[in-house]
C-alpha cells in the first residue's frame, strides 16, 4: 500500500535542500533524545498536559522537517506517532506503558532511518510497517468507530459527477452552508488523487478519516484505469466538498483532487453531468479582510516566480545571508581543535611559570613594570586556561540520560520494578573522562538492577517498597568529581564473599574490615556468572570496572549493608590535563602533590612521632593518629647533606584516609601540566605523572592514592 | 529592502526559510519561538511576520494575538505556517488576527509567491 518514495524533496525541486540536511539531522536527533527522555519520565497515571504537549511537539517537529526535506519514510512514521500523541494530549486516550513502548521503538526506528538517510544507505533502515500498524491499533482502539452503514457502491461507470465550484481562497466556516450537498446528509463519493509526489500523501488523506471522528469512512479502490501516480478512494461522508478539499489541502494541493458523487444517498442532489472540475490549489490562503491581506483582485496564485530566478538570486544572496541572521547560541567544533587549544595553553602555562621563576631574582624597584606585566600574564594565563578547560567540560547529564531507558528495558526483562533517581546532573566533567566513565558506570548501574534490586515479591516480604530505587549522583568534591551508584537492594554478604574468596584460593582472613572485604570483588576473575546468583550478586567484570577507573586516576569505593543496599562511589579527577599542585622538596628533588589532596602542613615536633613496629611510624595530629610516610625512603632520594632530615609534614587525604608525608621543605603552589609518564617512560610506583617545572627540570607528580594504600600494608 | 521576521523552533526550518527569503531579496530576522519573536518585534518593525504554529513558550496564534495588540503591528501581514490539519486551526488563525496561513511542508517557490502578494 505504501510504496514510499525513498529520496527527493517533495517540494521545491528547484531548491537544493540538501544543504539543510545536516542541521535537520542534528535537530531531529536532539528531538528524538528529548522525546525519549520525556517518554521515560512520563507518569502514566498523572501525565500532565505540559509533558504530553512537549512529547507531541518533538514528534511534530521531526515530522515537519522530514516532510520538508523529503524523508518520507521518517515523515510517515513520525506522523503516526504524532497522531497517537495528539490523541493522548487531547485526553482522548489514556497513556499506557504499551503505548510508551511502541513510541520508544518508533523513536529508535526513526533514528535508524535518519542515520540511513544521513549515510546515504537508504533502504537499509528498519521496516516500520509493524510499528505503524501497532500505533494505528492504539489510535483506532480509542476512536469510536463510526457506525454508519455503507450502502452498496455503484460501479464507477455509473458515477454521476458532482459539480465542484471553484473555491475562494477563504476559510469556509462549517456553519455557513457550503457548496455541494448540504452538511448532515450522507453521500457516497469517489475521490481521485492524481499526480502524487508520494503515494504516502494519499495514505495521509485516508488517515484524516480515521483521525477525525464523524468525518466518515474511506476505502481504497483498485480500479483498472488507475495510473501509478493516482489513487482512488471510495468515501462515505456527510461533509461538503469544500470542507473535504480544505482538509485535503493539508496534504495535497487542490488541483490534484477530483471528487465525484457516486450514488447520492438522499438522491436529492441534482446530477449535473460533466468532467471533474479542477480547483485552485489551497496550500495557503488569506483571511478576507484580515490586516495586511492583499486586495481581492490579487487573490489567487496569479504571480508566479520563475524558479530559475529564485535559485539564481538565492545563490547570489547566500553570502549575505549570514550578515542578517542572528548569532547562533552554540557552535559545533571538532574536538581535535579544542585539544590542540588545550595543548597550547599547557605550553603557555609552562612558559609563564618559567618567566615567573626567572623574574623572582629581579629587583622590584628597577623592574617594576616588567613584574606588573608578569603578574598580569599570570592572571590572564590562569583565566585563559580555565576558559579553555571549560570548553571541554560537559555535564554529567549526557551520561546519566542513557540510563533511564536501559534500566527500564532491563527491569522489564527481569520482572523487577525500579525507580531511577539522578542527582547533580549539571555537574561538569572533562569530555574525555565522560566518554571513558560511561562504560564502567553502565556496568555498575546494570549490576545494581540485575543483582542488587530484589524481585517485587521478595521486597515486599522484606518490608521494603515494591519498587527498588537506584540513585545515580554526581558532585564536585575539591578537585574531584564523585559519582555514586546507590541502590536499596539486598547488598552484599560478607560471609559469602569471604567464602567465595577462599574457594578461589585467595588468602583472606576473617579480620579484614568490611571495606577490605568489598574490595575483594574487584579481584580479577573473582566473580563469574554462576557466583552471581549465589553471592549477592556483584562481580561480573568488576575487575574491569576497577581497572578502567584506576586508569583515569580514579578510585572506587564500596559501602554495603546486607539487606539494605549498597553504594559504589567512583572518584575521578576533573580533568587530566592540568592540575593545581604543591611542590615539595626532598634532598635535591622536587615532587608535586595534587593540591586537591593536600589537607594541611606543619613543622614536626619530634615528640609527636611515635614508632610502632618495624619501619612504622605514627604521628598524632589533634588527637588523631596518622601513618607517616617518608618520601626520602619511598623514592630513595640520595642525600649529600647527611645532617639534614625531613622535618616538614604534609597531611594528604586520598581514598578516604589520611597519611602524613615527611618532606624537607614546601616550595610553593603552582599549576602543572600533567605529562603522562607511562607513555613517555614506564609506569613508576607511587607516581601518577610528571611535569616540567619553570626552570626546565622534570618533577614527578605523586600518586597520593597509591601512597595512602601503601600505608595500609 | 523589506524585512521579514521568521519564527520557528526548528533550526533547520528557520535556516531554510531564511535562505529562501534572503535569496529572494528580503532581509530576514529569525526568532526561536513566540516569546523571542515578540521581544524582537519590540525593537524593530517588520514588513511581514512568518510564524510556525506549534512552538514552546508561545505558539504562533498566541504571538499573532500579542502582535495585533501592539500599535506597530496592527496592519502588518502575519502568515501562520502550519501542519495542523484542521479547519478549526484556520478559524482560530482568523480570530487571532492572522493575515493568512501556509501549509507546511511548503514549497520555497510557493512561499515567495505568497509573500509577494502581501509584501510590496
Amino acid at each position: 500500500m505504501a510504496d514510499v518514495h525513498q529520496e527527493g524533496s517533495g517540494s521545491g525541486a528547484d531548491f537544493d535542500l540538501s544543504q539543510f540536511y545536516q542541521i535537520f539531522f542534528e535537530e531531529a536527533g536532539e528531538n528524538l533524545d528529548q522525546m525519549e527522555q520525556m517518554l521515560l519520565n512520563l507518569n502514566l497515571e498523572t501525565a500532565d498536559d505540559e509533558e504530553l504537549n512537549g512529547i507531541f511537539r518533538c514528534a511534530h517537529s521531526i515530522k515537519g522537517g522530514a516532510a520538508t526535506f523529503g524523508f518520507s519514510d521518517v515523515a510517515e512514521l513520525t506522523h503516526k506517532m504524532e497522531s497517537l500523541l495528539d490523541k493522548l494530549r487531547r485526553h482522548e486516550l489514556q497513556p499506557t506503558s504499551e503505548m510508551v513502548d511502541v513510541l520508544l521503538e518508533s523513536a529508535d526506528a526513526s533514528r535508524a532511518l535518519l542515520a540511513c538517510h544521513q549515510s546515504g544507505t537508504v533502504g537499509q533502515g528498519p521496516a516500520t510497517g509493524a510499528l505503524v500498524q501497532r500505533i494505528r491499533s492504539f489510535v483506532e482502539g480509542g476512536t469510536p468507530s463510526p457506525n454508519v452503514a455503507v450502502p452498496a457502491v455503484a460501479a464507477p461507470a455509473a458515477a454521476v459527477v458532482a459539480s465542484v465550484q471553484p473555491v475562494q481562497a477563504t476559510v469556509s466556516t462549517p456553519e455557513a452552508a457550503p457548496t455541494g450537498s448540504a452538511s448532515g446528509v450522507a453521500r457516497q463519493l469517489l475521490i481521485r488523487l492524481s499526480k502524487l509526489d508520494h503515494a504516502a500523501q494519499a495514505d495521509a488523506i485516508a488517515e484524516l478519516f480515521r483521525d477525525i471522528p464523524g468525518l466518515g469512512e474511506i476505502k481504497p479502490v483498485v480500479a483498472p484505469d488507475v495510473a501509478s501516480d493516482e489513487r482512488v478512494f471510495e468515501v462515505q461522508t456527510s461533509s461538503s466538498n469544500d470542507d473535504l478539499l480544505d482538509l485535503f489541502a493539508f496534504h495535497v494541493s487542490r488541483e490534484q483532487v477530483s471528487i465525484q458523487e457516486v450514488t447520492p444517498v438522499d438522491a436529492g442532489a441534482p446530477a449535473s453531468a460533466g468532467a471533474t472540475v479542477a480547483v485552485e490549489p489551497a496550500a495557503y490562503g488569506f483571511f478576507d479582510g484580515a490586516p495586511g491581506a492583499p486586495q481581492p483582485h490579487t487573490a489567487g496564485p496569479a504571480t508566479t516566480v520563475r524558479p530559475a530566478d529564485v535559485v539564481k538570486g538565492s545563490v547570489a544572496k547566500a553570502a549575505n545571508a549570514g550578515a542578517v541572521q542572528p548569532e547562533a547560541a552554540t557552535i559545533r567544533v571538532a574536538i581535535s581543535k579544542v585539544d590542540q587549544l588545550i595543548n597550547l595553553v599547557g605550553e603557555l602555562v609552562i612558559t609563564q611559570a618559567m618567566l615567573a621563576q626567572n623574574s623572582r631574582a629581579l629587583d622590584p624597584a628597577v623592574y617594576q613594570q616588567l613584574l606588573t606585566g608578569l603578574s598580569d600574564l599570570d592572571r590572564n594565563t590562569r583565566d585563559l586556561q580555565e576558559s579553555v578547560m571549560s570548553i571541554r567540560m560537559i555535564p554529567m547529564s549526557v551520561v546519566f540520560s542513557r540510563f533511564p531507558r536501559m534500566l527500564r528495558d532491563l527491569a522489564n526483562k527481569l520482572g523487577k520494578k525500579v525507580e531511577f533517581v539522578t542527582q547533580g546532573e549539571a555537574t561538569e566533567l572533562d569530555k574525555g573522562l565522560v566518554e571513558k566513565i560511561t562504560d564502567p558506570l553502565t556496568h555498575l548501574v546494570r549490576n545494581s538492577c540485575d543483582h542488587g534490586i530484589e524481585l517485587p515479591a521478595d521486597r515486599i516480604k522484606a518490608g521494603k517498597p515494591e519498587a527498588g530505587t537506584i540513585t545515580l549522583s554526581a558532585a564536585h568534591q575539591g578537585g574531584s568529581i564523585v559519582i555514586e551508584v546507590r541502590d536499596d537492594g539486598k547488598g552484599m554478604s560478607r560471609e559469602k564473599i569471604l567464602a567465595k574468596a577462599r574457594e578461589r584460593g585467595m588468602d583472606v582472613s576473617d579480620q579484614l574490615t568490611d571495606s577490605e572485604v568489598w574490595q575483594l570483588i574487584f579481584a580479577p576473575g573473582f566473580s563469574t556468572a554462576e557466583v552471581v546468583t549465589d553471592v549477592s550478586g556483584r562481580g561480573v567484570g568488576m575487575d574491569v570496572v576497577k581497572r578502567n577507573i584506576t586508569a583515569l586516576n580514579g578510585t572506587v569505593d564500596i559501602e554495603s549493608a546486607e539487606g539494605y543496599g549498597m553504594c559504589v562511589s567512583v572518584r575521578l579527577p576533573l580533568t587530566l590535563a592540568i592540575m593545581d599542585g604543591m611542590s615539595v622538596g626532598v634532598g635535591n628533588e622536587v615532587y608535586i602533590l595534587p593540591l586537591s589532596s593536600v589537607v594541611e602542613s606543619f613543622q614536626v615536633r619530634s615528640d609527636a612521632v611515635s614508632t610502632v613496629g618495624q619501619d612504622s611510624q605514627l604521628v598524632k595530629v589533634r588527637d588523631e593518629f596518622m601513618p607517616v610516610i617518608e618520601l626520602e625512603k619511598v623514592f630513595q632520594v640520595p642525600r649529600f647533606d647527611t645532617d639534614k632530615t625531613s622535618d616538614m609534614m604534609v597531611v594528604i587525604e586520598a581514598d578516604g584516609s589520611r597519611v602524613v608525608l615527611l618532606v624537607d621543605e614546601l616550595l610553593g603552589q603552582q599549576q602543572v601540566v600533567v605529562k603522562n609518564l607511562e607513555s613517555n617512560y614506564r609506569k613508576v610506583p607511587n607516581v601518577s605523572g610528571a611535569t616540567i617545572l619553570g626552570d626546565g627540570k622534570v618533577a614527578l607528580i605523586l600518586d597520593t592514592g597509591a601512597l595512602v594504600r601503601r600505608s595500609r600494608h | 529592502m523589506p524585512v521579514i521576521l521568521t519564527v520557528d523552533d526548528s533550526p533547520s526550518m528557520r535556516k531554510m526559510v531564511s535562505f529562501t527569503l534572503t535569496g529572494a531579496g528580503y532581509q530576514v530576522v529569525e526568532a526561536v519561538d513566540g516569546v523571542d519573536a515578540f521581544e524582537k518585534a519590540q525593537l524593530q518593525n517588520f514588513d511581514l511576520v512568518l510564524t510556525d504554529q506549534n512552538m514552546p513558550r508561545l505558539d504562533g496564534l498566541g504571538l499573532t494575538r500579542k502582535l495585533r495588540e501592539h500599535p506597530n503591528f496592527k496592519t502588518t501581514p502575519i502568515l501562520v505556517l502550519t501542519t495542523e490539519s484542521s479547519d478549526l486551526m484556520k478559524q482560530a488563525g482568523r480570530a487571532a488576527g492572522a493575515t493568512g496561513w501556509l501549509v507546511k511542508p511548503f514549497d520555497p517557490v510557493r512561499l515567495i509567491e505568497v509573500i509577494k502578494k502581501v509584501v510590496k
